[in-house]
């Protein structure tokens, strides 16, 4: 391989470099404002996880399998995993081999930056060695696997139900700009290099379209003009490419250590949560994921409009869907990027400012902690769980059936966990609450609390310090009572189907101590959507302002889910749940102790 | 030949129909989906506002329809449009063609283990304004104690309540708790008896006497507050909360017994026969009547004809003229 | 007119000629479903806030209405959301009391 032009430039080159540049200057700008953004101790734990081994190799290699093979789009969705890794590792692999060549042939012209990219027009092929060609079927394979990745990304584009997607964003302007830019580039690479390739060499991909087009045109006419389009398509698509969706992928390259990292959003737009917002690839997975959506006036209201809006600074939209959001935590438990939809949204509850606040301190607890006292194991019904009387009720008796000596610490009314006003963004006064309830707790001396509501579970287990005591939902605690032998439930005839509260599955993880309980207690059976796919029942605190007529539809549409394998009944471990399902089941709708009682 | 009529539903309705149906020269037929006559009077104890005793009004209605056919738990199957009527074909296999079809299926008592605040099966004491009727009517009911000392009636359990799915205020409650609350201290003249309403709807005739007597002569008390949640203490008695709401302030009280005042909604059968029949529902979830002031007793389709709760909540006696009204208008529409 | 240094006590009546609707105009756009309380007096009964405080949704909504300075009943509300669970005409009442606490003045 020789150069073929002596300066090694030629004026194509310069709509690619000026693209590049810009990108490049884009890049550092996003990336030192997000840094400087975070808090100074932030920053610190971040500089330190990036010299830290094996931090850096998680690092490196969850950007590899994540924002080049897309391993988790591969799990959820194998045909969009195959595109979107094709067209990354494919167009990674053309920029790694490209290097390669230009530092196997022309090693003094390494510092062009554009001379990897452009490689076959700047060399004439002398002797055709061995290495050359199977670094040029190298290059045509992977430009055929980038050309097949985009080949499907034209396809979802127009029938996006091929990829099992019912619903997907509408792009704006520029990312419509930004996506024909990207869908030219390889092509318009094919023809250009199919052009050069009597000149410098190519492969199966190359060669044959160099011999058609010979055949036709001749090529020494169509060259330039190709390698001209080419660079200008990667010119056009590098100068969007801040202001399109393409911005996921240098944010995720950033987001990833960040993460490893252990940062957490601390501010509703700035550092940590911007490089969340800026990592959503508007892939769109979270509108169908979303329980408002199957009402088409909530279609706009998920994450991924969420993003789109703060990126824009609509932030009368930005309010809107902050503030209608169930806060179940779909959306994030899909996301391929793992954007925190709900978390953005409490983030961006608590930037508001109220005129009157709420204070507790006038509130005296001494009658609750001695309501608290004389027993090590508590229990803590909750506010919802006061009107879901047969909660509490199958729960003493169950209690009392294990013989376990216990104490119902608000039988008469307690004080709230705090969760809600968290989740309104009110943290100062969720905080009030915490410690008048750490304190009610502490002093009763218990060394375990048993809650019957997931929503008080998720606060207490994440925001309450509470040396010594164990804090557990009583589904747990009551599947640990069977397996200790302290209870012994027997298998009835009926089937039940387990609902997967938000706030105890995805909210809390625990997914199999209520399906083992209820495993023994009768035949269980599995929703449509289970596990970290269940479908909010609708009734959520996280909403402020969806009210209850609007509700409706997505109850039902839950419920069809949930009732897809006919079960008997169905459970559950929410009082909120419970309620909200009750009102337009079919069917019974049970707590989880409820069927554990009448079956032992 | 004397002409058929269909009456889906066997309660006041069907049967005062029937009655009349038969001294206009038309054939009933009665279409029953339980095993008795008479509905949910037949249930009843006494009536309000003379204290009639159900019974006897059920009994006189049955004897009248004695040349009436009559099939108990018997439902509709399908219903078919014919050129001019209907092909009815029921659950025991007989087909009936007839030029008119009169929906008389009445109402669904709403289930009270619905609201669960209020412990409705949960507790030991809480019972329902049918119980109490079965109780009165000789039935043993052990949730009601031997001597109760303080008895409460909680007004519109499933009336006038979005989430337990109906808008609509039931119409009889309030009047049936006063009766009752009155019946009640009639047997336990020590007890004290509590009624908790929003507003009190008490419009027929007699209804303002029968409250005014409750107040005067009986002592019965009357809290403005909507029971918010029940529950129970240690010793089995039942805890009401509510709020006072004409003195502003949360309000506790223990109770003997608790009896709520279940309210009335569209009976599902009616429902399903509507749907066969492509006959709308209304937006209170009741049956769509072709004009609710004119022609509350046609549909909007030809030769299919309502009478009583079907359409809406009603009285016992509205019920029984709407009926008779009905049986008049088929009649007058099979002769044209 | 001449001020004599003391006052008398000022009228208990509601003058709805002269109350101050300001707040109940803005809080009506934001949660219109508020004008369809019905009384009933469900929330108080069951707030978990009630028992420490004269918190009372149904005061806080009439208060409202006639133009009352409300302001001191939602110091204590926790957000339990049980006001919003058992209102039987479905009100959004937790949306209404974050509004309130927004929109609200301070004289």
């Amino acid at each position: 391989m020789i150069d073929r032009i002596a300066s090694g430039f030629h004026p194509f080159v310069l709509p690619f470099l000026a693209g590049m540049f810009f990108v490049f200057g884009y890049c550092i700008y996003g990336i030192l404002k997000i840094l400087l953004q975070l808090p100074r101790e932030d920053r610190l734990q971040f500089y330190k996880s990036l010299i830290t081994p094996e931090t850096a190799v998680k690092n490196v290699k969850d950007i590899f399998l994540n924002c080049l093979l897309h391993v988790k789009l591969w799990k959820r969705n194998p045909m969009l995993g195959f595109m979107h890794s094709s067209i990354a590792f494919g167009w990674f692999m053309l920029i790694v081999l490209g290097h390669v060549e230009v530092i196997l042939f022309v090693p003094e012209r390494i510092k062009f930056f554009y001379y990897p990219i452009f490689f076959n027009y700047f060399v004439a092929e002398a002797d055709s060695t061995v290495k050359g060609s199977v670094l040029f079927f190298l290059m045509d394979f992977f430009l055929l696997v980038v050309l097949v990745g985009i080949a499907l990304a034209v396809i979802k584009r127009f029938r996006s139900l091929i990829f099992g997607m019912r619903r997907t964003t509408r792009p704006s302007f520029l990312d419509l700009i930004g996506q024909y830019a990207l869908w030219a580039i390889f092509p318009l690479r094919w023809l250009a290099e199919g052009f050069t390739a009597h000149i410098s060499g190519g492969s199966f991909m190359t060669i044959p379209l160099n011999w058609m087009a010979r055949q036709f045109l001749g090529n020494e006419f169509n060259m330039l003009p190709t390698w001209w389009a080419y660079s200008i398509a990667l010119g056009v698509f590098m100068f969007v490419l801040p202001f399109t969706r393409y911005m996921h992928i240098p944010a995720e390259m950033l987001l990833i250590p960040m993460r490893n990292a252990g940062l957490r959003i601390r501010h509703a737009r700035r550092g940590f949560a911007r490089a969340e917002i800026f990592s959503c690839p508007s892939c769109g997975v979270c509108i169908d994921a979303c329980p408002m959506s199957v009402k088409k006036a909530n279609l706009k209201d998920c994450t991924v409009y969420l993003n789109r809006h703060i990126r824009r600074g609509h932030e009368k939209r930005v309010d809107e869907i902050s503030d209608k959001c169930l806060l179940c935590g779909k959306c994030q438990a899909v996301c391929q990027v793992g954007v925190e939809g709900p978390t953005l949204r409490m983030a961006q509850r608590a930037t508001r400012r109220y005129s009157i606040e709420q204070d507790y301190s006038g509130i005296d607890t001494r009658p609750l902690a001695d309501a608290a006292r004389g027993s090590k194991v508590l229990y803590f019904a909750g506010c919802m769980t006061q009107l879901t009387p047969r909660i509490p009720r199958a729960v003493e008796s169950v209690l009392k059936k294990a013989g376990v000596n216990y104490v119902w610490m608000d039988r008469d009314g307690g004080l709230c966990c705090g969760r809600p006003m968290l989740t309104a963004g009110k943290i100062g006064e969720a905080k009030q609450l915490i410690r008048k309830n750490e304190q009610i707790i502490s002093e009763s001396r218990a060394h375990t609390l048993i809650l019957s509501c997931p929503i008080c579970y998720k606060i207490f287990r994440e925001h309450y310090s509470l040396p010594g005591v164990r804090v557990i939902h009583h589904s747990q605690y009551f599947d640990e009572l069977v397996r200790l032998g302290k209870l012994s439930p027997v298998k009835g005839s009926g089937s039940v189907v387990w609902h997967d509260p938000c706030e105890l599955g995805r909210g809390s993880g625990i997914y199999e101590a209520p399906r083992d309980l209820l495993g023994r207690c009768a035949e269980l059976r599995e929703a449509g959507h289970n596990h970290a796919e269940s479908i909010c029942c609708g009734g959520s605190l996280g909403s402020l302002t969806l009210g209850f007529a609007q509700r409706e539809a997505m109850t039902r549409n839950a419920l069809d889910d949930l009732v897809k394998d006919a079960p008997d009944a169905i459970a559950t471990g929410c009082p909120l749940c419970m309620s909200t399902f009750g009102r337009y089941a079919d069917r019974p709708v049970k707590d989880i102790a409820e069927i554990l009682d009448e079956s032992c | 030949m004397k002409e058929n009529v269909i009456i889906i539903g066997g309660g006041v309705a069907g049967l005062e129909a029937a009655r009349q149906m038969l001294s206009l020269g038309l054939r009933p037929i009665i279409v029953e989906q339980s095993d008795h006559l008479g509905g949910h009077v037949a249930c009843w104890h006494r009536l309000f506002p003379d204290m009639t005793p159900a019974r006897e009004l059920v009994a006189k209605l049955v004897e009248s329809c004695r040349e009436a056919n009559i099939f108990l738990e018997t439902t509709v199957q399908s219903i078919n449009r014919l050129k001019d009527g209907y092909a009815v074909m029921l659950s025991n296999g007989v087909n009936i063609l007839s030029r008119a079809v009169l929906i008389a299926s009445g109402f669904k008592l709403f289930d009270a283990a619905k609201k669960e605040e209020y412990g409705y099966g949960v507790y030991d004491h809480v019972i329902t304004n049918r119980d109490l009727e079965n109780w009165f009517a000789g039935a043993e009911d052990l949730r009601i104690p031997r001597e109760p000392k303080v008895f409460g009636f909680v007004h519109c359990v499933g009336s006038r309540d979005i989430k337990a799915g109906n808008t609509q205020c039931s119409k009889v409650c309030c009047m049936t708790a006063i009766k009752q609350a009155i019946e009640i201290k009639e047997k336990f003249p020590g007890c004290e008896v509590f009624c908790f309403y929003m507003d009190l709807r008490l419009f027929g005739k007699k209804y303002e006497d029968f409250y005014l007597n409750a107040q005067r002569d009986y002592g019965i008390r009357f809290i403005r507050g909507r029971v918010s949640e029940v529950s129970e203490t240690i010793d089995g008695r039942v805890q009401v909360k509510a709020e006072d709401t004409l003195s502003g302030k949360p309000l506790k009280i223990q109770m003997d017994c608790l009896c709520l005042m279940a309210g009335m909604q569209c009976n599902p059968s009616a429902t399903s026969i509507a749907d066969m029949l492509h006959v709308e529902v209304d937006t209170d979830g009741f049956l769509r009547s072709k004009d609710n002031i004119y022609s509350i007793l046609e549909s909007q389709k030809p030769g299919i004809f309502f009478a009583g709760a079907c359409t809406g909540t009603k009285t016992v006696p509205e019920t029984v003229a709407e009926a008779r009204a009905a049986a008049l208008s088929i009649f007058n529409y099979l002769s044209r | 007119m001449m001020e004599f240094g003391f006052r008398l006590s000022p009228s208990s009546t509601i003058d709805l000629d002269r109350a101050d609707l300001s707040l109940y105009r803005k809080i009506e756009r934001l949660e219109p479903d508020m004008k369809t309380c019905m009384a009933c007096g469900s929330c108080s009964a069951t707030c978990t806030a009630g028992q420490y405080s004269g918190m009372s949704m149904r005061k806080v909504i009439l208060g409202l209405q006639r133009g009352t300075d409300v302001s001191g009943m939602l110091s204590c509300c926790m957000l339990c959301g049980k006001c919003t669970m058992v209102c039987p005409r479905g009100i959004n009442t937790r949306h209404l009391i974050l509004s309130i606490c927004r929109t609200y003045e301070k004289k």
